[in-house]
């Protein structure tokens, strides 16, 4: 036999032998989830590694605790729930990747996910054409709400946040001088839009527009810009690692600037490396629902009292998910449908949850913090 | 407040970090001739060790930074001799050096992801006290101004040594025909093995001031690894001069250039440069 015909001869068995692995340890393969006594089996996508890891993590917690809640009380029409968890990195190409997988390999009912907006929105499309509904609990980028039938969200759009910060700067702050910086991806660059939409609309002036790759940790130039700019206060729609880098450099350039962030920063990373050094910075967060139940839980999971608020949605989103599910079984057209008319109440998130024909959250609810001693506390 | 001396400063310091990276990087490839991308690891490998010496065990800062460039230097010679060494017994191809440094770059991120998590993590203990200089109206912090120091006499010093002592000489005659130097009875791996300590060291020395500076993580080798390439391309490949001219040039122009347009073009910025002197000045500024 000649070399290549060997190698030829070891690759197919190779695949066959994977081939035999597969079939073996997916039962039955892909129609598994339409039997009636099998698990359901529902997505989950989310940062669980790279620099939102920690958003990703806590809502894994969440998603946990909620699963385990409604199995161990019998789960959905008697069948349990199994959670098949990707990791997106926070970005669109793993995004794509992480819901291929969901939806052709894992075969899943609905997706529960992502946290960025990124993410959600690059797999979007691929959800809708796949007709697998989409229920994002932590993207709050404007587009989302037009990215599809199947594509859904508990926690507000941004411009709920943005508009909701540009009336606390402008009316109860006195600021009308807007320097905006942010990080050039869906998030940031929807922020950017619509705070400055909605902060010009009450008759603010927008002195400077300046942006910083995602990637990039040097803002130096871009803060020594908002220092000469004759702005009062500073719109800095950052991610963590950027915010830090970025707060630090508007720190040592003595930056005279009120500076005001959105919810991104709403995560103790930033403020435990930071300090004392970042007092007087304030943020808009989404509000929360929370219980002392359910805030016992997450500390248990955890190890400590940090809840990301997007845990709160992902534990609502996931009941959500269930219900819809309960009503309209496995079909994935039925559970869209089930879910445009549902009524959550009651939810650690919000007291109130429905879809507009967005697949929006018809309300929102922020709150306002404020960095005191290195800590973040809420505002009023 | 008139921005120009910060603008200059901000450019200065960015240009004394490019300047660490570079002077590490041009070392390496003037010696062996291949582009080492694993040496973008070795930052990270330097600011975690760092990271660990003296945020997890609460050693002194002085010992950690000397034990966190060391740690670099030794790994960058342990890749050496277990991945760069073999290839090059086996005469393999630059593409191939390339991919296989490729390699190490990527295992060298998982492996501290893994140790360290993926988290952005600042080295400096109370972020925000640092005692800062003003000069002319714009800001320096300590750290940045040590970065420059550092950068400048790393660069003095090597001057001085490929000048003046056999070592530096036997790394240049390396540079110039490996072959060669062997029959002359250079012992060309012991020295390779030298430069790869050194240059790893540097790198990880750099990793370690901009863990100080800002922060460090696990993938924050191969943006900077770019810019010290640029930098070493558009100053001269090779050249120490160059290398350092080069990082300052492009901070220069990377931050002058965001000036007036938004700060998300810095990355255009920086590369339009490289493709410009690729195309009209492939040498660089300063000669070899």
């Amino acid at each position: 036999m000649t070399k290549t015909a060997k190698g030829i001869l070891w690759v197919i068995a190779l695949v066959i032998v994977v081939l035999i692995i597969v079939n073996v340890s997916s039962k039955g393969g892909k129609n598994s989830n339409t039997a009636s006594s099998t698990p359901i089996k529902i997505g989950f996508t989310g940062p669980l590694t790279g620099d939102v890891a920690n958003i990703g993590q806590n809502a894994k917690a969440a998603v946990e605790i909620a699963v385990g809640e409604i199995n161990s009380a019998g789960g959905i029409n008697g069948r349990q729930i199994e959670m098949v968890y990707e990791d997106d990195r926070c970005a669109g190409p793993e995004g794509v990747k992480a819901a291929n997988k969901l939806i052709n390999v894992d075969n899943v009912t609905a997706i529960l996910g992502s946290v960025c907006s990124p993410a959600t929105l690059s797999f979007a499309p691929i959800a809708e054409k796949a007709q697998t509904p989409v229920l994002s609990y932590c993207s709050t980028a404007p587009k989302i709400s037009e990215s599809g039938d199947y594509i859904f969200r508990d926690v507000p759009s941004d411009l709920f946040q943005a508009g909701f910060a540009a009336k606390y700067t402008y009316n109860t702050l006195g600021k009308r001088k807007v320097a905006i910086i942010n990080v050039n991806n869906d998030w940031g660059l929807g922020l950017k839009k619509a705070f400055s939409d909605a902060f010009k609309a009450l008759g603010g002036q927008v002195v400077l527009e300046d942006g910083d790759d995602p990637t990039s940790k040097d803002l130096r130039t871009q803060m020594a810009k908002v220092k000469s700019s004759g702005a009062d206060l500073l719109y800095f729609a950052g991610f963590p690692d950027g915010t830090v880098a970025g707060l630090k450099e508007a720190k040592t350039l003595k930056l005279t600037q009120t500076i005001f962030g959105a919810d991104a920063w709403d995560d103790n990373k930033i403020w435990d490396s930071l300090g004392s050094s970042a007092d007087g910075v304030m943020y808009t967060r989404v509000g929360t629902n929370s219980s002392d139940a359910f805030k016992t839980k997450m500390k248990e999971k955890l190890g400590n009292d940090s809840i990301v608020y997007c845990s709160n949605y992902a534990y609502d989103g996931l009941k959500i998910l269930a219900d819809a599910i309960k009503t309209a079984g496995t079909d994935r057209t039925a559970v869209k449908n089930a879910l445009y008319s549902i009524k959550h109440v009651n939810g650690v998130s919000s007291s109130l949850i429905e879809f507009d024909a967005n697949g929006d959250p018809k309300e929102a609810n922020y709150v306002i913090d404020i960095i005191k001693n290195g800590k973040a506390e809420i505002v009023k | 407040m008139d921005i120009l001396p910060q603008l200059i400063l901000n450019s200065i310091i960015a240009g004394a970090i490019y300047t660490m990276i570079a002077l590490g990087f041009n070392l390496i490839y003037g010696t062996v001739k291949f582009f080492d991308l694993g040496y973008g690891a070795l930052t990270a490998v330097g600011g975690y060790s760092v990271f660990y010496f003296y945020k997890t065990l609460g050693i002194n800062i002085y010992a950690s930074i000397i034990l966190g460039a060391i740690i670099a230097g030794i790994i960058g010679f342990i890749v050496y001799k277990l991945v760069y060494t073999p290839l090059r017994t086996r005469k393999s191809s630059g593409m191939v050096m390339l991919v296989a440094s490729l390699g190490v770059l990527t295992a060298a991120q998982a492996i501290i992801a893994i140790i360290f998590t993926s988290q952005f993590q600042t080295l400096s203990i109370n972020a925000g006290t640092e005692r800062v200089f003003t000069i002319f109206g714009g800001v320096i912090t300590q750290t940045q101004l040590i970065t420059l120091v550092l950068g400048l006499g790393i660069m003095i010093v090597m001057a001085l040594v490929f000048k003046f002592s056999l070592f530096g000489k036997a790394i240049k005659a390396i540079g110039d025909d490996e072959e060669v130097s062997k029959i002359v009875g250079i012992n060309t791996n012991k020295i390779i093995g030298w430069v790869f300590f050194i240059g790893s060291a540097i790198g990880g020395l750099a990793g370690i001031l901009i863990g100080f500076d800002t922060g460090i993580e696990p993938t924050m080798g191969l943006s900077l690894l770019l810019k010290g390439v640029i930098a070493s391309i558009i100053g001269g490949i090779g050249n120490v001069y160059g290398g350092v001219l080069g990082a300052f040039l492009l901070a220069f122009i990377e931050n002058f250039g965001i000036w007036k347009i938004s700060g998300e073009w810095k990355d255009a910025i920086a590369f339009g440069v490289l493709i410009l002197f690729l195309l009209f000045r492939p040498q660089g500024i300063l000669r070899r």
